[in-house]
């Protein structure tokens, strides 16, 4: 390299380095520019048209659907509302005072249940309108599969961060064997399955006991927690069937609590991946102190660990408030009138006669995905803060 | 590759740079000779680190121009001024082995392989690390990573060598001795380096000449005996030294310090109705209470090891004193302490100015 | 100390020992149980039983009985019916004739996969061996039904609608997105506008996606339309023919899923040292050369991990080839969740499960497989 063939080449710079070259660093060369926002440009555009396109179908009615693409407001074609007060007015339960009741329902029919092994009453039946039914199904089921999800999964996630676990494989072993022995006898044999559940039971806990020393090999806590993440894997398909049987035998199809469990479980390995990647980001010291001041270890989670977490726990809470929002295919196999989720109601939509009326579908559409992009928008303030990305590195 | 046979010349001129509101570098002037070593001294915020990443080109000066060999660099992409950068995390890149990470800058340019393999070999022999040319950073101690991001700045042999904070990540130990290597490295290949660093032991050891910069401003430029025995103002009186620079209150009126009744005798003129006096501890003495300029308490008396240093209250200032290490003095005892005329110095408390 | 000066001891207030709570100390000295109990329990109760559960179900033909469920024990028959017999052509797809160009290629792969598993005896254990065996016949089963039926020109089933899905459609959303989130690394101006518009999708209700797109592709009343009939296309209806129809399932899929990819590879290349990139600028490289030197490799490890992520819940896909197009046409956008769930709903359950197991069986080796060699082989040259 000669001495001055690569210095102060810059001081003239020539076109194509103008064009092509960066003027200075944390800037980008005007082509660079003009490719950068085209191309973000475009894929904005393709992100937004079908969103747009929905949410102005929705205004639309029959003939402005069915004739050809319409595409501005107003302009093209005269939005009306339509399929909105076809949604909401023209069943005529969708009043203020349905509302109220509706609510008084949701809590009447949870008493009902709690009760139910003791006193057999009867549940209200729903009478509000479609949509509002749905909606609030999807609601009240999505928050309590949410804060239950968060709050075990947390717990778990937390214990696996600061307890060191050892079950024994060999335990482990046994416990799955007898449950495959139980299962057996329910269905081939034909006992009853509180009796040979108990009766599987009882023998667990006995064998525990009598094999108490013979297992050497125990899983770690690693293992523990692969093994709760790796739930994800499960294909919901696989577990829906036996899942309906279970919810069949013990009455409880068509109820919210049935949908707010497997909804809690089928979110809880995101919130137990996530939260225990921030829980080990906690600094030990602070617990470790509080201890020595004598709170147990239940006071130190709830005062001193989730406050610390606040943002983490915020963005594990909005993101399983949208999957248990988004969930279709536990709905579809267990929930058929009364505990409708707007996924459902949107899917019912598209039988009938006269083919999909999609104005009024569109309708509905645009009510169930405005929450979530609320909560998106939401999220993407604590992604932006780089919240939940230690957990990807992880 | 000793004795390089370029060494750039420097100039800052009148450089500023300003985040937002925030005036980070104001008035920059600074011209360094060729194959000089200049250290940036200074407190974090000082705008030291801003100065050299103007000079890298890594930021934007907001006004002045920067100068390497008198070309204008002001608005030149680094790859192009011909400098080489060690940062002060090193940044070595983890996926690359060492070999591969001291080559990468001849990589870029395109060099052929076996060109590069022995120029590779050259620096690495340089900071003594050839044995480990295979390996990975992440399988390197501190001062082994910091060779190789010497060795990967120096295998280009650069007009200027930019160096920011290399030694803060090292324990202690290993910095007096990597000092000690630098210095000789930068005395062998002559090469003209800008050095930042707010460890005053760093900037005494190694410059030719210390540029100390405080909330941006450059307090004072000259060599380190300069900057020791001839600070500029209060603030490099204080900032050099270990133990730093006692300071006394008073006023100043002609030839005379008057504080807390006692008057001492000065070579400095001038009226201050707020001055302040420094004197460096090792230029007092302790003695009985009756012979010494001030007398006072002693606040505490430290055994250093090859001396004792007694600190002793003198109204609401206190005054370090270097001891012999066999002085039994006792906290609460009475002592005087005896300042040499001709090693204080008198600065005026409201802007900070030496007085002369 | 010197007698004479007046020391202050501080006066402790006896605190004594607290009062001894038997059972909330009991409890505490517990806390590792209670704390994962909840936890462990929903997801035996609700993952685990159903899943061996379900072993029966495959294993048996199910009746509903005037008194609950009926099992009658069937072996293999619900699983062989899907490899041999009645539901063959529905999953695997035809498999018959198999062209010349077909068999070359089989031999082929079958002959790479034997050589590797052949290589890595050498530095593997015997459980690692395992494994690679595993893998290596999940490759070669899916290898023979790929020749003899895609290669050779015939029709594929529910498994490859499902794998084309899968691969297909993640390499196509990962260079998507990874594309999308380096643009966004750039900087640009509004880089939080297109931040939050690009996430959004993600976070759309599958079902509505699947409407959206439905409305969006209708060649005959969708915005398309008019440039379709400028393009001379008027009279194609994707939904038709069987490989358009599932590359539209695709792009609704992908639009879905980009927006994860890009999050995350967004996060990823933000997190880079801007050290390292700037040190690589001042030794002189241009930016194609700092995105191949150095960005690209220390993105790696965590784009294997989101690229497979992204797989895991791609063998899952349902609620769009459902809504889109029903399965159709015919069964050729059928995804295995989907074949299942229409089995289910004519009544069959025991080849519904066998189904489900079978997807079950293919995520897991696929996605493990995956995991091991390429996951695990970024990470660890990587040197996390």
């Amino acid at each position: 390299m000669s001495k001055t063939s690569y210095r102060f080449q810059k001081s003239q710079r020539t076109l194509m380095q103008q064009m092509f070259e960066a003027p200075a660093i944390g800037k980008m060369s005007p082509m660079a520019k003009i490719l950068a926002y085209t191309l973000l440009g475009v894929w904005s555009f393709f992100v937004l048209f079908p969103i747009y396109w929905v949410v102005i179908t929705s205004f639309k009615d029959m003939t402005t659907v069915n004739q050809g693409p319409f595409y501005i407001p107003f302009i093209d074609f005269q939005p009306t509302l339509e399929a909105w007060r076809s949604q909401f007015n023209e069943d005529p339960f969708c009043t203020v005072s349905a509302i109220g009741r509706q609510l008084w329902l949701l809590v009447y029919n949870s008493a009902v249940f709690v009760v139910s092994p003791v006193v057999a009453l009867n549940p209200m039946e729903p009478q509000i309108c479609k949509i509002y039914l749905a909606f609030t199904n999807s609601f009240v089921i999505s928050i309590f599969s949410t804060g239950l999800c968060v709050l075990v999964g947390s717990m778990a996630a937390y214990a696996l961060a600061r307890i060191q676990y050892a079950p024994r494989f060999g335990n482990i072993m046994i416990f799955v064997l007898l449950l495959i022995i139980v299962i057996f006898a329910t269905t081939y044999v034909g006992a009853p399955w509180w009796a040979s559940s108990s009766v599987g039971l009882a023998l667990f806990f006995f064998l525990l006991r009598a094999l108490r020393g013979y297992f050497k090999m125990s899983l770690k806590n690693g293992d523990i927690l692969f093994w709760i993440i790796s739930q994800r894997i499960l294909p919901p398909i696989v577990v829906v069937i036996p899942i309906y049987v279970m919810f069949q035998a013990v009455g409880m199809l068509d109820t919210h609590l049935a949908l707010i469990l497997l909804y809690a479980v089928a979110n809880m390995p995101i919130v137990v991946w996530l939260m225990y990647d921030f829980f080990t980001n906690l600094p030990i010291e602070l617990e470790e102190s509080a201890q020595l001041d004598g709170a147990t270890r239940l006071r130190v989670f709830w005062e001193i660990v989730l406050p610390l977490t606040r943002p983490g726990l915020a963005a594990t809470t909005l993101l399983t408030l949208v999957l248990c929002w988004n969930e279709y295919l536990f709905a579809v196999f267990l929930a058929t009138v009364k505990v409708q989720t707007m996924p459902i109601m949107v899917a019912a939509k598209n039988t009938g006669e006269k083919g999909i009326l999609w104005w009024e579908m569109c309708a509905i559409i645009v009510v169930m995905i405005i929450p979530v992009i609320i909560m998106a928008i939401l999220l993407t303030r604590f992604i932006s803060k780089g919240v939940l990305m230690g957990a990807v590195k992880g | 590759m000793q004795g390089f046979d370029r060494q750039a010349a420097v100039r800052f001129e009148n450089v500023e740079k300003s985040f937002g509101d925030v005036k980070v570098l104001r008035n920059f002037d600074l011209e360094v000779q060729p194959g000089e070593f200049v250290v940036l001294l200074g407190a974090s915020g000082s705008g030291k680190t801003t100065a050299l990443r103007i000079l890298s080109g890594l930021e934007k000066p907001s006004g002045g121009q920067v100068y390497i060999d008198e070309e204008n660099v002001t608005d030149v992409l680094p790859k192009y001024r011909d400098i080489s950068m060690v940062f002060q995390s090193y940044a070595l890149y983890p996926h690359k082995t060492v070999a591969d990470n001291i080559s990468f800058p001849l990589k870029v340019r395109g060099m052929a392989k076996s060109d590069m393999d022995a120029a590779t070999l050259s620096a690495a022999k340089q900071v003594q690390i050839e044995d480990l040319l295979a390996r990975y950073p992440r399988e390197l101690s501190g001062g082994q990573r910091q060779r190789v991001a010497l060795a990967r700045a120096i295998i280009r042999q650069p007009s200027v060598f930019l160096m920011d904070e290399p030694l803060s990540n090292l324990d202690a130990k290993l910095r007096g001795h990597m000092r000690a290597q630098l210095k000789h490295m930068q005395k062998s290949m002559g090469i003209t380096t800008i050095y930042v660093t707010h460890d005053q032991i760093e900037a005494m050891t190694l410059a030719h000449r210390v540029a100390i910069l405080e909330k941006g401003v450059l307090q004072q430029l000259a060599t380190p005996a300069e900057i020791y025995n001839n600070p500029a103002n209060l603030f490099v009186a204080q900032f050099i030294g270990s133990p730093p620079m006692n300071v006394v209150h008073g006023s100043l009126n002609g030839g005379q310090f008057t504080t807390n009744g006692v008057a001492i005798q000065t070579s400095v003129t001038g009226q201050a109705v707020k001055a302040i006096m420094g004197v460096r501890p090792e230029d007092c003495s302790i003695a009985s209470s009756t012979e010494g300029t001030l007398s006072g308490e002693i606040f505490t008396n430290e055994l250093i090891g090859d001396h004792a240093l007694v600190t002793v209250d003198w109204g609401n200032d206190q005054i370090s004193v270097k001891a012999p290490k066999d002085f039994a003095g006792e906290q609460g005892d009475k002592v005087g302490v005896i300042i040499h005329r001709d090693s204080l110095f008198v600065f005026d408390e409201s802007n900070g100015q030496r007085m002369r | 100390m010197p007698s004479n000066t007046t020391s202050r001891q501080p006066t402790f207030i006896s605190a004594g020992v607290t009062q001894r709570n038997r059972l909330g100390e009991w409890v505490d000295r517990h806390s590792g149980t209670f704390f994962i109990a909840p936890c462990a329990t929903l997801i035996l109760i609700f993952a685990i039983f159903p899943t061996i559960y379900s072993i029966f179900f495959a294993v048996s033909r199910v009746r509903f009985t005037g008194d609950g469920l009926k099992f009658r024990y069937v072996g293999l028959r619900n699983f062989s019916k899907q490899f041999f017999g009645s539901s063959e052509v529905h999953f695997l797809g035809r498999t018959d004739p198999v062209s010349i160009f077909g068999y070359t290629i089989f031999v082929i792969i079958v002959v790479a996969l034997l050589v590797w598993l052949w290589r890595s005896q050498k530095h593997t254990t015997w459980v690692g061996m395992i494994g690679r065996t595993i893998s290596a016949a999940m490759a070669i089963f899916l290898s023979w039904i790929l020749c003899a039926s895609f290669l050779s020109g015939n029709a594929i089933g529910t498994l490859y609608t499902t794998l084309f899905y899968v691969i297909i459609g993640c390499t196509l959303q990962f260079v998507i997105g990874t594309g999308l989130a380096f643009l966004c690394s750039q900087p640009i101006s509004g880089k939080n506008f297109f931040r939050v518009v690009f996430f959004i999708p993600l976070m759309i209700t599958p079902l509505g996606v699947g409407y959206a797109m439905r409305m969006v592709a209708d060649v005959t009343k969708g915005p398309f339309e008019p440039l379709l009939g400028f393009l001379g296309l008027s009279e194609w209806i994707w939904s038709v023919d069987a490989w358009s129809a599932r590359f539209v399932m695709m792009v609704g899929d992908s639009w879905q899923w980009i927006p994860f990819i890009f999050i995350c590879m967004l996060a990823a290349l933000e997190n880079i040292p801007g050290d390292h990139v700037e040190a690589a600028q001042v030794d002189g490289a241009s930016s194609p050369q700092i995105f191949r030197e150095i960005i690209w490799p220390q993105v790696l490890p965590v784009a294997a991990t989101v690229l497979l992520i992204r797989m895991i819940e791609a063998f899952k896909i349902v609620d769009l080839p459902n809504i889109m197009t029903g399965g159709g046409p015919g069964t050729a956008t059928e995804s295995m969740t989907l074949q299942s769930m229409y089995i289910w709903r004519a009544n069959d359950m025991g080849s519904s499960a066998a189904i489900a197991y079978l997807l079950l069986i293919l995520t897991v080796v696929v996605c493990a497989s995956f995991f091991n060699y390429v996951v695990l082989g970024q990470v660890k040259k990587a040197g996390a």
